[in-house]
């Protein structure tokens, strides 16, 4: 586990990397600290973590673009931040948890834990995936989304108008951030249950999902029972 | 607008109440030489002149031919004479009276009035043909060919009808002194010079001088050699006040040029003046016209610009040409002065409105800044972040936890204590930064000093404004190596302003011009409150130099 801490006030940082090794212990392979944007999107670059701790304001400058631009990033973030106000446009970008300072240990424990479960939380839904696209990036709707399909570490967005878009994050990764409205139905794939159309049983008993525009996707043999209650 | 109707409603009754009798009078003729035959009724003066020509000192004789068509035998028949010298009044042969005294032989002339009134006796005021004679010497004034004039009229009519115009023209000139005392007041006692009030003031002690003027003759005796010299007195006046008006106008709209209007305006008036020398009636016609399409000319370039009040000024001035057109111009000309002081009333009510909201504006300021000092500190990310230090401190080392909490706490109080005032000594502003320093410095874990030379605790401050620039300070500095950041504050003195100077020794962190949350609108907070305190005497830089970031404040001193 590769953590990237971005904080500004050092007594703070140190609190954070305090409860950060106690949670991982050995797991821990990289902990860097940050205390500016340009220092962490040096990190970011460089030394891609797999958890990115954050704080939106670093000293006066406004942590907003910052966050569109790592929630773009293949590793999950954890916001840290004493504006509370921002959490539900956090979470509608894509970040892992919101912990509002003060916080205490339990809390921001409660927050790693979300990286190994798969439980979502539906009253913060994800409302946009922040893409990279030619140096800049562009916010995806993810109801405009078809589905997707897991391409290696990267993933990509089959969207409703049938253009295609990479992401970043593996699709292990976009499966705990997207809303239930969506179902992985496949090794390789997430659809948006709302452009199902139906399951096609073939023979040999393997299943395939028809979606509204006629494309059939694999389903996988321990994924039906699930998605047969879903589509139900 | 509906007083100043009222006025002039009032105004046009009065004229209208002017005499209604009817009464015949023929040229007067003129006879140099002195025989007491010429004032019978039948003397025939076919072959007088009728123009009085030179006649030095000797006595001449003025005949008026009258005639009065029917008379109410229970009322006084009067005569109003109109002419210069000193002379004796005789109706159908009988002296009824005398205006100074003519020269006779080594009697030197008493001049008289150039106006004067003689009770007829009742026996002699009958209907028909009658003769005003006049034996009279004009000594001074000789080449002067003044026009001899004879009114008839009720005794008491004529007596009455100058006090009643006197007495009205006196209400206008109280109400004139009054304002030119109280605008003048006002002025002297004004911090601000506005130059508009003392003209304003100006403008109403000459139009009440103006009154005084005209009017004056009702209650003093003015001998014909002076008769003139009034007559001047007013051409001034209203040279003064045609100048002054226009200008008042050009300051009150804040229109540009003012003093290329003001010399126009001179030249303009001064050759009136001097083409029209000395025709007095017309010079002063001439010159209030030109005062009213000038300020008919500023006002409508007001009304353009969307000047405020400039379309009743306008209006005023418009209902005030309609009064010259009806009225007799003596009158016409008070009532345009009346209307035009009473749009600059309007004009000042105005003005004093705008001032109460500016003061107004600025008590909200004041409230908005007490605000935005509390603001300050009880902001959710700096209580948020400083409690989650102070959490740490707690769980890590309860002791310092403590001396933490007592430092926050007492920041808190500082800055409570300060909130309602907009000065403070700068001792107390002084410890306030030492708790900021300290608790910042239990948050960031970098050592913060302030160290500080030629001082006077004493001296005010608005509030937490070095608080603003140390906060400042710390967002926009990079954690040195040594962990120690220290704050230089300065004093340097002047004859007549102060500048602190407050150097944060550190390196800067590089500028970004991303939206900045938080305590970007630090500098607008000490702009505000330098405003609110200094109004525009201060300045305030902030830049970065060589050894970190100074900001420079210049505080003039009153005056």
């Amino acid at each position: 586990m590769k953590i990237l801490i971005v904080e500004d006030e050092a007594r703070i940082a140190r609190r954070i990397e305090r409860m950060a090794r106690d949670y991982f212990g050995p797991q821990l392979s990289y902990l860097a600290t940050a205390d500016s944007l340009e220092q962490a999107l040096h990190l970011l670059e460089t030394k891609a973590p797999d958890l990115l701790l954050l704080d939106l304001n670093l000293n006066g400058q406004d942590g907003f673009d910052l966050l569109q631009s790592v929630v773009a990033g293949a590793f999950h973030t954890i916001v840290i931040s004493a504006y509370t106000d921002k959490a539900i446009t956090a979470f509608a970008h894509g970040v892992l948890d919101f912990v509002p300072k003060p916080f205490a240990e339990e809390r921001l424990t409660q927050a790693f834990a979300r990286l190994t479960t798969t439980v979502r939380k539906p009253e913060h839904e994800l409302k946009f995936l922040a893409v990279r696209k030619q140096g800049h990036l562009v916010l995806i709707d993810v109801q405009h989304l078809r589905y997707i399909k897991g391409a290696g570490i990267y993933t990509e967005l089959h969207l409703q108008n049938g253009k295609k878009v990479l992401h970043d994050k593996s699709l292990e990764k976009l499966e705990q951030l997207l809303p239930p409205s969506f179902a992985r139905i496949h090794k390789s794939y997430i659809v948006s249950i709302a452009q199902a159309e139906k399951i096609i049983v073939q023979e040999g008993s393997s299943y395939q999902l028809q979606l509204h525009n006629g494309e059939l996707l694999p389903i996988g043999r321990a994924r039906y029972k699930e998605l047969r209650s879903k589509l139900l | 607008m509906q007083r100043l109707l009222y006025l002039l409603l009032l105004l046009f009754a009065i004229t209208s109440c002017q005499p209604a009798m009817e009464f015949e009078a023929a040229d007067a003729v003129f006879r140099t030489g002195d025989d007491p035959r010429w004032a019978a009724p039948d003397y025939d003066d076919t072959g007088w002149q009728t123009e009085r020509g030179t006649t030095g000192s000797q006595v001449f004789w003025v005949r008026h031919h009258v005639r009065l068509p029917q008379w109410d035998s229970t009322v006084t028949l009067g005569v109003l004479v109109r002419s210069f010298g000193g002379f004796e009044v005789y109706w159908d042969g009988t002296r009824i009276g005398s205006n100074g005294w003519p020269a006779s032989g080594a009697q030197a002339e008493v001049p008289g009035t150039e106006s004067s009134c003689y009770m007829v006796p009742a026996a002699l005021a009958t209907p028909g043909p009658h003769v005003v004679a006049l034996r009279t010497t004009q000594v001074h004034l000789g080449h002067e060919q003044r026009f001899s004039q004879v009114k008839l009229y009720s005794y008491q009519g004529l007596l009455r009808e100058p006090l009643i115009i006197s007495g009205l023209m006196n209400l206008m000139a109280g109400a004139l002194l009054i304002a030119a005392i109280y605008y003048l007041f006002l002025f002297v006692s004004s911090s601000q010079k506005e130059y508009g009030i003392l003209i304003f003031s100006i403008i109403c002690l000459l139009c009440f001088a103006l009154l005084l003027a005209e009017y004056v003759r009702y209650y003093v005796d003015i001998p014909y050699p002076h008769f003139y010299t009034r007559l001047e007195v007013i051409g001034l006046l209203t040279f003064a006040i045609a100048l002054l008006v226009p200008l008042y106008f050009a300051i009150q709209f804040s229109l540009p040029r003012k003093a290329w209007l003001g010399s126009g305006l001179f030249v303009l008036l001064s050759s009136i003046y001097v083409l029209n020398y000395p025709h007095y009636d017309n010079t002063a016609i001439l010159l209030s016209q030109a005062m009213w399409v000038t300020s008919v000319g500023i006002v409508l370039l007001a009304a353009y610009r969307r000047a405020k009040g400039s379309v009743l000024v306008l209006s005023g001035l418009l209902s005030s040409a309609v009064s010259y057109y009806f009225l007799y111009f003596d009158y016409s000309l008070y009532i345009t002065f009346t209307i035009i002081v009473l749009c600059m009333l309007y004009l000042h009510a105005i003005r004093v409105r705008v001032m109460e909201n500016e003061h107004r504006a600025a008590q909200l300021l004041s409230a908005r800044l007490q605000l935005e000092l509390l603001k300050k500190n009880i902001q959710p990310h700096f209580i948020r972040n400083t409690l989650t230090s102070m959490l740490d401190w707690v769980e890590e080392s309860p002791t310092q936890g403590a001396v933490f909490i007592h430092a926050l706490a007492k920041e808190f109080d500082l800055l409570n204590n300060m909130a309602e005032a907009t000065l403070v000594p700068v001792g107390q502003e002084l410890e306030l930064c030492q708790h900021h320093l300290q608790v910042m410095q239990f948050r960031k874990e970098i050592r913060y000093e302030l160290e500080y030379t030629g001082i006077d605790p004493a001296e005010l401050i608005p509030p937490a404004i070095f608080h603003t620039i140390l906060e400042n300070g710390i967002t926009h500095s990079l954690p040195p190596p040594d962990g120690r950041i220290c704050f230089r504050l300065s004093v340097e003195r002047a004859a007549h302003s102060q500048t602190y100077r407050l150097l944060t020794c550190a390196h800067n962190r590089p500028l970004d011009h991303r939206p900045r949350i938080g305590n970007g609108t630090g500098f607008e907070y000490i702009r505000a409150r330098l405003r609110e305190s200094y109004g525009s005497g201060w300045e305030f830089s902030s830049e970065a130099v060589p050894e970190g970031w100074l900001t420079c404040i210049t505080i003039a001193q009153a005056a």
